[in-house]
């Protein structure tokens, strides 16, 4: 083969390969765009963590597909992956068990920090909630450290009153995001659900953490009847989701921490 | 205990401007003005109200006695640079735009007028889940944010939030560092709707520390279910401010201005044109008095709030309450009988105290009442509502009279009481009202204040 010819051959391969990043770059918006649409009811933050999941999938596919394409074999790097992710799952399944549980257990265990649980034949004060392990402070001042994973296979009693009325929506708000008017919108908007909520708490925000990225703030919500549990949490996230959505559609403003309120 | 560095937090700022420098009013290093550098009476003026004018002498001497390093005041104020400095202070503007403004200005009127009993508690219910309140809460959160924004820069020591305007302000700071919340309108627990208690307990419990103004409000705290500590430290005046008496010339010029005579009775009332001050009272209990005293004249001293006026918030409802008078003064026929002096520079005020016979505070209800305490300094015997934080201090004949503010008869028998006394109640009264006046020094809360710092700070 004469050089012009190799030379024209690897261009054609580096052209099959940008079609195939660009497909998956389509194909990516495409997966994002329709979880969105799937998840609308779910927690925030599961739908993010969903939508990131299947793009991640699509990228992956991509990449064993272009990397075919430049004739390297796409078995090798698939067994290099698949070791690698073996290995690590083996080394700290532990903690990644745990870890896993407590964001699974953050947002669908019905406790919070300050509630009273039976757990395990423990019983006592949540006082803490970490990446591995949930404490719990005892009648007798005793410190109980439970693995997260407790909670995903032990039956969980909240003894505090009236916890059933609580809803905790973990929101996660970009640096772009108006903090202050996205509240006053989300609280607009769950207001038209007050028949279903305790009149005598108004649902309210509670910023947990904020940094120049965004914030991490927690949606409280009191529902009046324990039936109104579920209905209401779907409706809670869709409105959180559809006000995201509204956000993210807005023009970006400088984060909280870098500029103050503008003038009038 | 090392020098703090302090952030205070109020709805009203401590300056108004009357002409807002260019290019201020933009958030940017050249938005800062220098107060030393402007004129006051021509650039901005000191707000009127008892918050700021305690606050500003408290802050004044916490600094001179070396308690505070620097202070730091974030306020509302749409009308002003981003920025302004006084010696040790700096003061932070927060402006949010007019369309929320209306729903806030509705929002805290409403809690306003309840905690007052203007309102019934039934009309009440559900504010906190409508549209307007949404805004109350970006008020709130805006002002918090810039706290924050703050202290990320100056790294405070405390934090000391003040009124129930600002009330949401510590839950939402979401800082480990101390803060105080200071209460100053009237608490009653039974004037609180009963869906308001579980708002109001969440906020409370958000401080380390609640400050009220009377023995009457901690108790009301603690029947809310309020478990933190409350601390009572009365309302204060810096009684130097009063030490030069005003001249006979200065007393002249000013019954010269309002048509005072020499053979006038002069009962004085100072307040703000507001429903809650209860003006109305003090008219009427003179339509009763009117034939039998007719010497007396009664002089309202006073406009409209920051809230109300047309340099602070634009919420005008002193116009309104101030139309209703006339028409009380007509229906009674007693427009020779009262003066409506409108705004008057601390001079001409001293003057008219000065003028006076004897003071009145009518209101329906009334956080504390710090005009009895200027009475007090200015040596005149104060006519005082029952329902005044302030009356826990007065025993009825010994430092004051007391009435209830729903009684006009009431009111008309002390009126009598002390325009018929040949100098003995008087004497009594005003030897009593300066005793107690001591209370409420500048002095005594500054002390209280710094005991208050060292107890969260440490010493």
């Amino acid at each position: 083969m004469s050089g012009l010819g190799m030379v024209t051959g690897f261009n054609l391969v580096l052209l099959d390969v940008g079609i195939i990043v660009a497909l998956t770059a389509l194909f990516a918006w495409i997966v994002n765009l329709i979880l969105r649409g799937v998840m609308r009811a779910s927690n925030p933050q599961v739908a993010v963590a969903m939508r990131r999941l299947g793009v991640t999938v699509v990228v992956a596919v991509g990449a064993v597909l272009a990397v075919q394409e430049l004739g390297v074999s796409p078995s090798i790097l698939l067994l290099v992956i698949g070791l690698v992710a073996v290995a690590a799952i083996v080394a700290i399944r532990v903690p990644l068990e745990n870890a896993g549980a407590r964001f699974f257990s953050g947002i669908y265990s019905p406790f919070k920090v300050g509630d009273t649980i039976r757990v395990a034949g423990q019983t006592g004060r949540v006082i803490e909630i970490n990446a591995m392990t949930t404490i719990l402070l005892s009648e007798d001042d005793r410190m109980v450290a439970l693995p997260n994973s407790t909670f995903l296979g032990q039956p969980v009693e909240n003894l505090s009153p009236q916890a059933w009325k609580e809803l905790v929506v973990p929101v996660t708000l970009s640096g772009s995001t108006d903090l202050a008017a996205f509240e006053s919108r989300m609280l607009k908007s769950l207001s038209k659900l007050r028949l279903r909520l305790d009149p005598r708490f108004p649902p309210v925000f509670t910023v947990k953490s904020r940094s120049v990225q965004g914030a991490d703030v927690v949606l409280t919500v009191m529902v009046r009847r324990p039936e109104d549990r579920e209905p209401v949490l779907a409706e809670v996230n869709l409105r959180v989701s559809e006000e995201l959505d509204h956000s993210r559609q807005s023009v970006p403003k400088p984060s909280a921490l870098s500029e103050p309120p503008s003038g009038s | 205990m090392p020098k703090l560095r302090l952030l205070v937090n109020t709805q009203t700022p401590l300056v108004q401007f009357l002409r807002v420098p260019r290019d201020t009013r933009t958030p940017t290093e050249s938005s800062s003005v220098d107060l030393t550098q402007l004129t006051e009476g021509v650039d901005y003026r000191f707000s009127p109200g008892g918050v700021t004018r305690m606050v500003y002498p408290l802050l004044r001497k916490l600094l001179a006695d070396g308690v505070l390093e620097d202070a730091h005041w974030v306020s509302l104020n749409p009308n002003a640079p981003a920025t302004a400095h006084l010696p040790g202070i700096s003061l932070h503007h927060v402006a949010i735009d007019p369309e929320r403004m209306a729903g806030y200005g509705t929002t805290k009127e409403a809690i306003w007028a309840t905690a007052h009993g203007l309102v019934s508690k039934a009309k009440s219910e559900g504010l906190f889940w409508t549209d307007d309140a949404t805004e109350y809460t970006f008020y709130n959160r805006t002002t918090a944010m810039r706290i924050r924004e703050l202290d990320h820069d100056l790294d405070f020591d405390l934090f000391y939030i003040h009124d129930f305007q600002q009330l949401p302000v510590g839950q939402m700071l979401g800082t480990l560092k101390p803060k105080i919340f200071r209460w100053h309108i009237p608490f009653d627990v039974r004037s609180i709707p009963v869906d308001w208690r579980p708002v109001m307990q969440r906020y409370l419990s958000a401080y380390d520390r609640i400050v009220v103004s009377s023995d009457r409000y901690r108790r009301e705290l603690e029947r809310l279910g309020h478990r933190g500590d409350v601390l009572r430290i009365y309302p204060y005046i810096d009684p130097a401010e009063y030490r030069t008496r005003p001249t006979a010339a200065d007393v002249g010029a000013v019954c010269e201005k309002f048509g005072i005579l020499r053979a006038h009775s002069v009962g004085l009332i100072v307040a703000r044109m507001d429903p809650t001050k209860g003006q109305d009272r003090a008219l009427a209990a003179l339509a009763l008095v009117k034939n039998s005293l007719p010497n007396l004249r009664l002089v309202f001293v006073g406009n409209g709030s920051f809230s109300s006026s047309k340099g602070g918030l634009g919420l005008s409802k002193s116009d309104r309450w101030r139309a209703r008078l006339d028409e009380e003064v007509r229906r009674a026929g007693i427009s020779d009988r009262v003066v409506f002096t409108g705004h008057v520079t601390q001079a001409e005020l001293d003057a008219l105290y000065e003028r006076s016979d004897f003071s009145i505070l009518p209101s329906v209800n009334e956080g504390f009442g710090l005009v009895v305490v200027e009475s007090w300094i200015h040596r005149r015997p104060a006519l005082v509502t029952d329902r005044a934080g302030v009356a826990e201090l007065i025993t009825d004949g010994e430092n004051g009279l007391l009435f209830d503010p729903d009684s006009v008869t009431g009111l008309a028998r002390q009126i009598r009481r002390i325009t018929a006394d040949d100098g003995t109640l008087r004497r009594r009264l005003v030897d009593g009202g300066r005793r107690t006046a001591r209370t409420c020094s500048l002095e005594t809360a500054a002390r209280q204040e710094r005991e208050l710092f060292e107890s969260l700070v440490g010493g």
